[in-house]
Protein backbone atom coordinates (compact mmCIF):
# COMPACT_ATOMS: atom_id res chain seq x y z
CA UNK A 1 0.00 0.00 0.00
CA UNK A 2 1.44 3.38 -1.02
CA UNK A 3 2.15 5.53 2.29
CA UNK A 4 3.16 9.05 2.75
CA UNK A 5 6.61 9.08 4.86
CA UNK A 6 7.00 11.75 7.11
CA UNK A 7 10.38 11.09 7.25
CA UNK A 8 10.38 11.32 10.57
CA UNK A 9 11.46 7.61 11.48
CA UNK A 10 9.93 6.84 14.48
CA UNK A 11 6.67 8.09 13.51
CA UNK A 12 6.89 6.49 10.23
CA UNK A 13 7.38 3.19 11.89
CA UNK A 14 4.49 3.83 14.13
CA UNK A 15 2.61 4.53 10.83
CA UNK A 16 3.16 1.50 9.32
CA UNK A 17 5.06 3.71 6.45
CA UNK A 18 3.81 6.44 6.95
CA UNK A 19 0.23 8.05 6.13
CA UNK A 20 -1.70 7.19 3.22
CA UNK A 21 -2.56 9.14 0.22
CA UNK A 22 -5.13 11.66 -0.02
CA UNK A 23 -6.25 11.80 3.94
CA UNK A 24 -5.92 14.26 6.39
CA UNK A 25 -3.82 13.74 9.41
CA UNK A 26 -4.58 16.01 12.43
CA UNK A 27 -1.77 16.64 14.74
CA UNK A 28 -3.27 17.66 18.13
CA UNK A 29 -1.20 19.33 21.39
CA UNK A 30 -0.98 21.90 23.43
CA UNK A 31 1.21 25.07 22.48
CA UNK A 32 4.53 24.45 22.30
CA UNK A 33 4.45 20.84 21.74
CA UNK A 34 5.47 20.64 18.46
CA UNK A 35 2.59 20.12 15.90
CA UNK A 36 4.00 23.01 13.64
CA UNK A 37 7.30 21.74 13.73
CA UNK A 38 6.02 17.92 12.45
CA UNK A 39 4.12 19.66 10.16
CA UNK A 40 7.08 21.88 8.58
CA UNK A 41 9.28 18.27 8.76
CA UNK A 42 6.24 16.84 6.96
CA UNK A 43 6.26 19.28 4.22
CA UNK A 44 9.86 19.50 3.95
CA UNK A 45 10.69 16.12 3.47
CA UNK A 46 7.83 15.81 0.70
CA UNK A 47 9.86 18.11 -1.05
CA UNK A 48 13.75 16.95 -0.24
CA UNK A 49 13.33 13.56 0.44
CA UNK A 50 10.63 12.39 -2.06
CA UNK A 51 9.96 14.76 -4.35
CA UNK A 52 6.39 15.90 -3.13
CA UNK A 53 5.74 19.32 -3.76
CA UNK A 54 4.24 21.14 -0.31
CA UNK A 55 1.86 23.70 0.28
CA UNK A 56 1.99 25.61 3.87
CA UNK A 57 -1.41 27.28 4.79
CA UNK A 58 -1.70 29.66 7.92
CA UNK A 59 -4.26 31.64 9.70
CA UNK A 60 -2.40 32.96 12.07
CA UNK A 61 1.91 32.41 12.23
CA UNK A 62 3.03 34.94 9.85
CA UNK A 63 4.34 33.53 6.62
CA UNK A 64 7.84 34.81 7.61
CA UNK A 65 7.76 33.30 10.90
CA UNK A 66 8.02 29.80 9.51
CA UNK A 67 10.94 31.11 6.87
CA UNK A 68 12.90 31.92 10.37
CA UNK A 69 11.65 28.62 12.29
CA UNK A 70 12.50 26.27 9.58
CA UNK A 71 16.33 27.92 9.21
CA UNK A 72 16.36 27.02 12.56
CA UNK A 73 16.24 23.34 11.69
CA UNK A 74 18.62 23.83 8.78
CA UNK A 75 15.36 24.14 6.24
CA UNK A 76 15.49 26.85 3.64
CA UNK A 77 11.67 27.58 3.09
CA UNK A 78 12.86 30.72 1.04
CA UNK A 79 14.77 29.09 -1.20
CA UNK A 80 12.25 26.11 -1.67
CA UNK A 81 10.03 28.51 -2.51
CA UNK A 82 12.33 30.67 -5.41
CA UNK A 83 12.62 26.27 -6.54
CA UNK A 84 8.61 26.85 -7.02
CA UNK A 85 8.48 23.27 -4.63
CA UNK A 86 7.22 25.28 -1.69
CA UNK A 87 4.42 28.06 -1.70
CA UNK A 88 3.30 29.26 2.06
CA UNK A 89 -0.03 30.84 1.81
CA UNK A 90 -1.30 32.86 4.82
CA UNK A 91 -5.03 33.55 4.52
CA UNK A 92 -8.28 32.70 7.16
CA UNK A 93 -10.75 29.99 7.40
CA UNK A 94 -13.50 31.42 5.51
CA UNK A 95 -11.42 32.73 2.69
CA UNK A 96 -9.47 29.31 2.08
CA UNK A 97 -12.84 27.26 2.19
CA UNK A 98 -14.16 29.48 -0.10
CA UNK A 99 -11.37 29.54 -2.39
CA UNK A 100 -11.25 25.50 -2.46
CA UNK A 101 -14.66 25.28 -3.29
CA UNK A 102 -14.88 27.48 -6.82
CA UNK A 103 -12.60 26.51 -9.74
CA UNK A 104 -9.55 27.79 -10.12
CA UNK A 105 -8.53 28.27 -6.71
CA UNK A 106 -4.92 29.20 -5.35
CA UNK A 107 -4.89 25.42 -3.84
CA UNK A 108 -5.88 24.56 -7.30
CA UNK A 109 -4.02 26.45 -8.77
CA UNK A 110 -0.90 25.46 -6.84
CA UNK A 111 -1.62 21.65 -7.38
CA UNK A 112 -1.51 22.00 -11.20
CA UNK A 113 1.19 24.44 -11.80
CA UNK A 114 3.82 23.34 -8.51
CA UNK A 115 2.35 19.26 -8.52
CA UNK A 116 1.96 19.86 -4.73
CA UNK A 117 1.17 16.71 -3.05
CA UNK A 118 1.43 18.03 0.31
CA UNK A 119 -0.31 20.06 2.66
CA UNK A 120 -0.16 21.75 6.21
CA UNK A 121 -3.12 23.26 7.75
CA UNK A 122 -2.05 25.75 10.63
CA UNK A 123 -4.27 25.33 12.62
CA UNK A 124 -7.58 23.91 12.09
CA UNK A 125 -8.32 25.75 15.58
CA UNK A 126 -8.94 28.97 13.55
CA UNK A 127 -12.25 27.40 12.24
CA UNK A 128 -13.83 27.67 15.56
CA UNK A 129 -14.40 31.45 15.05
CA UNK A 130 -16.62 30.62 12.34
CA UNK A 131 -19.19 29.24 14.89
CA UNK A 132 -20.26 28.25 17.73
CA UNK A 133 -22.44 25.35 16.35
CA UNK A 134 -20.47 22.13 16.71
CA UNK A 135 -22.60 20.63 14.13
CA UNK A 136 -21.94 23.05 11.44
CA UNK A 137 -17.98 23.21 12.78
CA UNK A 138 -17.87 20.09 12.09
CA UNK A 139 -19.97 20.17 8.72
CA UNK A 140 -17.26 23.19 7.39
CA UNK A 141 -14.34 20.88 8.76
CA UNK A 142 -15.63 17.85 6.87
CA UNK A 143 -16.03 19.67 3.32
CA UNK A 144 -12.89 21.75 3.76
CA UNK A 145 -10.95 18.26 4.69
CA UNK A 146 -12.80 16.74 1.14
CA UNK A 147 -11.69 19.74 -0.84
CA UNK A 148 -8.12 18.83 0.02
CA UNK A 149 -8.63 15.41 -0.70
CA UNK A 150 -10.49 16.26 -4.07
CA UNK A 151 -7.22 17.75 -5.24
CA UNK A 152 -4.94 14.91 -4.15
CA UNK A 153 -3.86 16.16 -1.53
CA UNK A 154 -2.28 14.41 1.92
CA UNK A 155 -2.71 16.94 4.48
CA UNK A 156 -1.23 17.46 8.46
CA UNK A 157 -3.78 19.27 10.00
CA UNK A 158 -3.11 20.78 13.32
CA UNK A 159 -5.33 21.85 16.66
CA UNK A 160 -4.18 23.08 19.58
CA UNK A 161 -5.49 21.09 22.47
CA UNK A 162 -6.04 23.78 25.89
CA UNK A 163 -4.88 20.35 28.23
CA UNK A 164 -1.41 21.39 28.93
CA UNK A 165 -0.41 18.53 31.01
CA UNK A 166 -3.38 16.04 29.95
CA UNK A 167 -5.81 17.24 31.81
CA UNK A 168 -9.53 17.27 30.39
CA UNK A 169 -8.00 15.11 27.29
CA UNK A 170 -11.36 14.55 25.27
CA UNK A 171 -13.84 17.53 24.95
CA UNK A 172 -16.69 16.72 22.78
CA UNK A 173 -15.41 18.87 20.12
CA UNK A 174 -12.64 16.42 20.06
CA UNK A 175 -14.89 13.84 19.63
CA UNK A 176 -16.32 15.75 16.07
CA UNK A 177 -13.10 16.29 14.63
CA UNK A 178 -11.76 12.74 15.57
CA UNK A 179 -14.64 11.28 13.53
CA UNK A 180 -14.16 13.69 10.13
CA UNK A 181 -9.68 12.81 9.95
CA UNK A 182 -8.26 9.93 9.02
CA UNK A 183 -5.41 9.71 11.60
CA UNK A 184 -5.29 11.35 14.95
CA UNK A 185 -1.94 12.18 16.32
CA UNK A 186 -2.04 13.35 20.11
CA UNK A 187 1.19 15.40 21.46
CA UNK A 188 1.93 15.72 25.06
CA UNK A 189 3.79 17.42 28.02
CA UNK A 190 4.32 14.80 30.36
CA UNK A 191 5.88 15.40 33.87
CA UNK A 192 8.52 13.10 34.99
CA UNK A 193 11.37 13.32 37.77
CA UNK A 194 10.79 16.96 37.95
CA UNK A 195 11.34 17.23 34.07
CA UNK A 196 8.58 17.76 31.10
CA UNK A 197 8.94 15.90 28.75
CA UNK A 198 7.02 15.11 25.16
CA UNK A 199 4.82 12.23 24.53
CA UNK A 200 3.43 11.37 21.09
CA UNK A 201 0.78 8.92 20.45
CA UNK A 202 -1.15 7.79 17.62
CA UNK A 203 -4.60 7.34 18.41
CA UNK A 204 -6.34 6.45 15.50
CA UNK A 205 -4.82 5.68 11.72
CA UNK A 206 -8.00 4.66 9.49
CA UNK A 207 -7.75 1.50 6.75
CA UNK A 208 -4.55 0.48 8.65
CA UNK A 209 -2.46 -0.82 11.58
CA UNK A 210 -0.43 1.42 13.51
CA UNK A 211 1.51 1.23 16.72
CA UNK A 212 -0.12 2.05 20.18
CA UNK A 213 2.41 2.77 22.08
CA UNK A 214 2.97 5.97 23.27
CA UNK A 215 6.35 7.04 22.68
CA UNK A 216 8.69 9.63 23.92
CA UNK A 217 9.79 12.39 21.36
CA UNK A 218 12.34 15.86 21.17
CA UNK A 219 12.31 18.57 18.84
CA UNK A 220 16.56 18.43 18.15
CA UNK A 221 18.19 20.83 15.76
CA UNK A 222 17.21 18.56 12.76
CA UNK A 223 13.37 18.32 14.14
CA UNK A 224 11.32 16.04 15.46
CA UNK A 225 13.01 12.76 17.01
CA UNK A 226 10.91 10.28 17.75
CA UNK A 227 12.36 7.67 20.47
CA UNK A 228 11.19 4.78 22.86
CA UNK A 229 8.56 4.13 24.75
CA UNK A 230 8.24 5.32 28.46
CA UNK A 231 9.18 2.01 30.08
CA UNK A 232 7.91 0.69 33.31
CA UNK A 233 5.42 3.90 33.90
CA UNK A 234 1.76 4.62 33.00
CA UNK A 235 -0.58 7.44 33.26
CA UNK A 236 1.87 9.20 30.38
CA UNK A 237 -1.12 10.76 28.44
CA UNK A 238 -2.43 11.88 32.22
CA UNK A 239 0.50 13.83 32.09
CA UNK A 240 1.45 12.70 35.26
CA UNK A 241 2.91 9.32 34.70
CA UNK A 242 3.16 6.88 37.37
CA UNK A 243 5.76 3.80 38.16
CA UNK A 244 4.05 0.99 37.22
CA UNK A 245 4.57 -0.68 41.33
CA UNK A 246 2.56 2.19 42.16
CA UNK A 247 -0.19 2.44 39.79
CA UNK A 248 -0.31 -1.64 40.90
CA UNK A 249 -0.90 -0.38 44.35
CA UNK A 250 -3.65 2.58 43.36
CA UNK A 251 -5.48 -0.08 41.37
CA UNK A 252 -5.17 -3.62 43.47
CA UNK A 253 -4.51 -2.60 47.01
CA UNK A 254 -6.06 0.87 47.79
CA UNK A 255 -8.80 1.01 45.90
CA UNK A 256 -9.82 -3.16 45.67
CA UNK B 1 10.36 80.36 11.98
CA UNK B 2 11.85 78.53 9.10
CA UNK B 3 12.37 80.70 6.02
CA UNK B 4 11.30 79.97 2.06
CA UNK B 5 14.89 79.24 1.20
CA UNK B 6 15.12 76.74 4.36
CA UNK B 7 12.00 75.17 2.62
CA UNK B 8 13.71 74.89 -0.53
CA UNK B 9 16.92 73.44 1.04
CA UNK B 10 15.05 71.20 2.79
CA UNK B 11 13.30 69.65 0.05
CA UNK B 12 16.19 69.50 -2.33
CA UNK B 13 17.99 67.56 0.20
CA UNK B 14 15.01 65.24 0.92
CA UNK B 15 14.32 64.89 -3.29
CA UNK B 16 18.01 63.47 -3.33
CA UNK B 17 16.59 59.69 -4.14
CA UNK B 18 16.10 57.71 -6.94
CA UNK B 19 13.17 58.91 -8.91
CA UNK B 20 11.24 55.49 -9.23
CA UNK B 21 11.12 55.12 -5.81
CA UNK B 22 10.26 59.36 -4.74
CA UNK B 23 7.58 58.39 -7.60
CA UNK B 24 6.64 55.17 -5.46
CA UNK B 25 6.99 57.09 -2.66
CA UNK B 26 4.53 59.78 -3.39
CA UNK B 27 2.10 58.35 -6.10
CA UNK B 28 1.44 54.74 -4.26
CA UNK B 29 2.74 54.66 -0.63
CA UNK B 30 1.66 58.13 1.02
CA UNK B 31 0.48 56.83 4.33
CA UNK B 32 2.35 55.24 6.92
CA UNK B 33 -0.65 52.39 7.18
CA UNK B 34 -0.25 51.84 3.17
CA UNK B 35 3.71 51.59 4.29
CA UNK B 36 2.55 48.98 6.89
CA UNK B 37 1.34 47.23 4.56
CA UNK B 38 3.33 47.20 1.41
CA UNK B 39 5.91 46.05 4.00
CA UNK B 40 3.51 43.41 5.34
CA UNK B 41 2.39 41.87 1.94
CA UNK B 42 6.17 41.38 0.93
CA UNK B 43 7.24 39.99 3.95
CA UNK B 44 4.53 37.70 3.31
CA UNK B 45 3.82 37.66 -0.17
CA UNK B 46 1.40 34.53 -0.92
CA UNK B 47 -1.23 36.14 1.65
CA UNK B 48 -4.82 36.60 0.13
CA UNK B 49 -7.75 37.51 2.54
CA UNK B 50 -9.95 40.58 3.28
CA UNK B 51 -9.70 43.49 4.12
CA UNK B 52 -11.22 42.50 7.99
CA UNK B 53 -8.41 40.23 8.62
CA UNK B 54 -5.85 42.19 7.22
CA UNK B 55 -6.74 44.60 9.81
CA UNK B 56 -6.48 42.28 12.33
CA UNK B 57 -2.98 41.01 10.87
CA UNK B 58 -1.39 44.37 11.10
CA UNK B 59 -3.42 45.17 14.04
CA UNK B 60 -5.06 48.40 13.07
CA UNK B 61 -8.51 49.81 12.22
CA UNK B 62 -10.64 47.57 9.53
CA UNK B 63 -12.29 50.99 8.33
CA UNK B 64 -8.98 52.57 7.39
CA UNK B 65 -7.18 49.58 6.39
CA UNK B 66 -10.16 49.10 4.02
CA UNK B 67 -9.40 52.13 2.39
CA UNK B 68 -5.83 51.82 2.31
CA UNK B 69 -5.91 48.66 0.42
CA UNK B 70 -8.31 50.03 -1.92
CA UNK B 71 -6.34 52.75 -2.84
CA UNK B 72 -3.24 50.44 -3.17
CA UNK B 73 -4.98 48.28 -5.35
CA UNK B 74 -6.16 51.45 -7.74
CA UNK B 75 -2.33 51.78 -8.12
CA UNK B 76 -1.07 48.61 -9.01
CA UNK B 77 0.57 47.63 -5.88
CA UNK B 78 -2.14 45.17 -4.55
CA UNK B 79 -4.66 43.21 -6.45
CA UNK B 80 -8.00 42.58 -5.51
CA UNK B 81 -10.69 39.32 -6.84
CA UNK B 82 -13.79 37.56 -5.77
CA UNK B 83 -13.54 34.23 -3.62
CA UNK B 84 -17.19 33.24 -3.28
CA UNK B 85 -18.54 36.59 -1.76
CA UNK B 86 -15.94 37.85 -0.23
CA UNK B 87 -13.62 40.47 -1.48
CA UNK B 88 -10.13 39.80 -0.90
CA UNK B 89 -6.34 41.29 -1.84
CA UNK B 90 -2.77 40.15 -2.84
CA UNK B 91 0.64 41.41 -3.39
CA UNK B 92 0.36 42.10 -7.40
CA UNK B 93 1.57 39.55 -9.40
CA UNK B 94 3.26 42.00 -12.13
CA UNK B 95 7.09 41.00 -12.06
CA UNK B 96 8.08 44.92 -12.18
CA UNK B 97 5.75 46.42 -9.11
CA UNK B 98 7.11 43.20 -6.89
CA UNK B 99 10.43 44.85 -8.08
CA UNK B 100 9.74 48.39 -7.40
CA UNK B 101 8.38 47.45 -4.04
CA UNK B 102 11.77 44.95 -3.69
CA UNK B 103 13.83 47.73 -4.08
CA UNK B 104 11.24 49.97 -1.62
CA UNK B 105 11.91 47.52 0.99
CA UNK B 106 15.02 47.01 0.41
CA UNK B 107 16.11 51.03 0.51
CA UNK B 108 14.19 51.54 3.66
CA UNK B 109 17.03 49.45 5.31
CA UNK B 110 18.89 52.29 5.20
CA UNK B 111 17.75 55.00 8.02
CA UNK B 112 18.70 58.09 5.48
CA UNK B 113 15.97 57.01 3.24
CA UNK B 114 13.32 56.13 6.03
CA UNK B 115 13.94 60.02 7.16
CA UNK B 116 13.34 61.26 3.45
CA UNK B 117 10.33 58.72 3.21
CA UNK B 118 8.51 59.85 6.01
CA UNK B 119 9.26 63.68 5.21
CA UNK B 120 7.59 63.20 1.54
CA UNK B 121 4.75 61.23 3.74
CA UNK B 122 4.11 63.96 6.00
CA UNK B 123 4.75 66.98 3.29
CA UNK B 124 1.98 64.65 0.80
CA UNK B 125 -0.62 64.28 3.96
CA UNK B 126 -0.87 68.40 4.27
Amino acid sequence: MERMKTGIAGLDTMLRGGFLPQTANLVEGAPGTGKSVLGMQFIHNGIVHYDEPGIILTFETFPRQYYRDALNFGWDFRQLERENRLRILMSSPEVSKADLEQLGGTIERLVEEMGARRILVDSLSHFERLTDDPVELRSLIYSFINGLKREGLTAVLTRESPAILGEGLFADEDENIAFVVDSYILLRYVEMDSTVRRALLVLKLRGSDHAKEIRRFEITSSGIEVMDTFKGREGIMSGSPRRMPEAFIEAFIRHP
Amino acid sequence: MVSASGNDLAARLMGDMDPRLLEFLKTKVNSFVKWDLVRFFHENPHTTDTAENVARYAGRDPATIAAELEELTENGVLERRQVGNLTVYSLATDEEMRKLIEQFILACEDRQFRVKAIYHIIRGMR
